[in-house]
């Protein structure tokens, strides 16, 4: 299980929280010039990481503010975690047991 | 004023088997408000209206005359009273005109469960994964986490006791495993 710091509440444990996916994945400026392969591409197509990803998670059951997390998807390691719009803290120079 | 004497929540049907030190308290006033703390008109508004200084510290509580106000998130509070929640909303919507605010009465949103006694935090403790003990959870001190897998909201009113905020409808579910909880400590040893 995790435990999960929300920028707001603190380390909380990962039943009170809700995934959500890829962070850093900005609307188009213009949706309607896109084709539909570019939207399908912002819609739909994720990185499948293997070390540390930056994700975005809802503190559904206590604050209910999104925020961003940095976590090793191989070993559930959990650098930090910032609020949006925050600059992301500095990755560990390993890939972090992505061998 | 909005006559809430005569309402009754589903815990109701099991409030006489409740041991010792737990109890659903009757209904108060309970109102939510949003807004940005950083907006002196804001703040200034809510004090002149209800003497509070709303907290910005998360999880916590500001206790003023009538009303107190319970730390939601970072633009969100609960105020909560035996007052009037219309007369307050009223109030509140006159002083913050114009202002990019939400004020709601959601009086009856939630009840309230008072949990008592030297055992108390321990109840709490086995329905939940937040951490109760007192090194970390004092007076003064609220959180919304899960008991029971339900979303509530704990405050600490005082040594040894808590007031447990829980949907209505989920309050006979809570209530009842609450109850359950406290029992044992209730026991001869």
């Amino acid at each position: 299980m995790l435990n999960i710091d929300c920028p707001w509440c603190g380390k909380r444990h990962e039943t009170e929280f809700r995934y959500g996916g890829e962070a850093h994945i900005a609307r188009p400026e213009d949706p309607a010039a896109l084709d539909d392969t570019e939207w399908a591409e912002f819609l739909f197509m994720r990185k499948n990481t293997k070390g540390y990803f930056a994700e975005r998670w809802l503190h559904n059951n206590g604050c209910r503010r999104w925020f961003n997390v940095i976590r090793n998807t191989v070993t559930h390691e959990i650098v930090g975690s910032y609020k949006m719009g925050e600059t992301p803290p500095k990755l560990p120079k390993s890939a972090g047991g992505a061998k | 004023m909005a006559d809430n004497a005569s309402w009754i929540t589903p815990a109701a049907a099991i409030a006489e088997s409740f041991p010792d030190g737990f109890s659903e308290l009757r209904p108060c006033a309970q109102v939510n408000l949003r807004g940005d703390i950083a907006d002196l008109a804001f703040t200034d508004a809510v004090k002149s209206v209800t003497g509070l200084t709303l907290p910005d510290m998360p999880n916590k509580v500001a206790t003023g005359k009538d009303f107190k106000a319970l730390w939601l998130s970072p633009d969100e509070w609960l105020l909560v009273g035996e007052g009037d929640a219309e007369a307050l909303v009223q109030s509140l919507e006159d002083a913050l005109a114009g202002q990019h605010v939400a004020v709601n009465d959601v009086s009856a949103n939630r009840t309230i469960f008072e949990l008592s006694g030297p055992h108390s935090h321990h109840a709490l403790m086995k329905s939940s994964e937040y951490d109760f003990h007192p090194r970390v959870f004092a007076p003064g001190d609220c959180v919304q986490t899960l008991i029971a897998k339900s979303q509530a909201i704990v405050e600490q009113v005082g040594e040894n006791m808590f007031h447990i905020y829980v949907r209505s409808s989920f309050s006979r579910y809570v209530g009842g495993w609450l109850a359950e909880a406290l029992a044992e400590y209730n026991e001869a040893p």
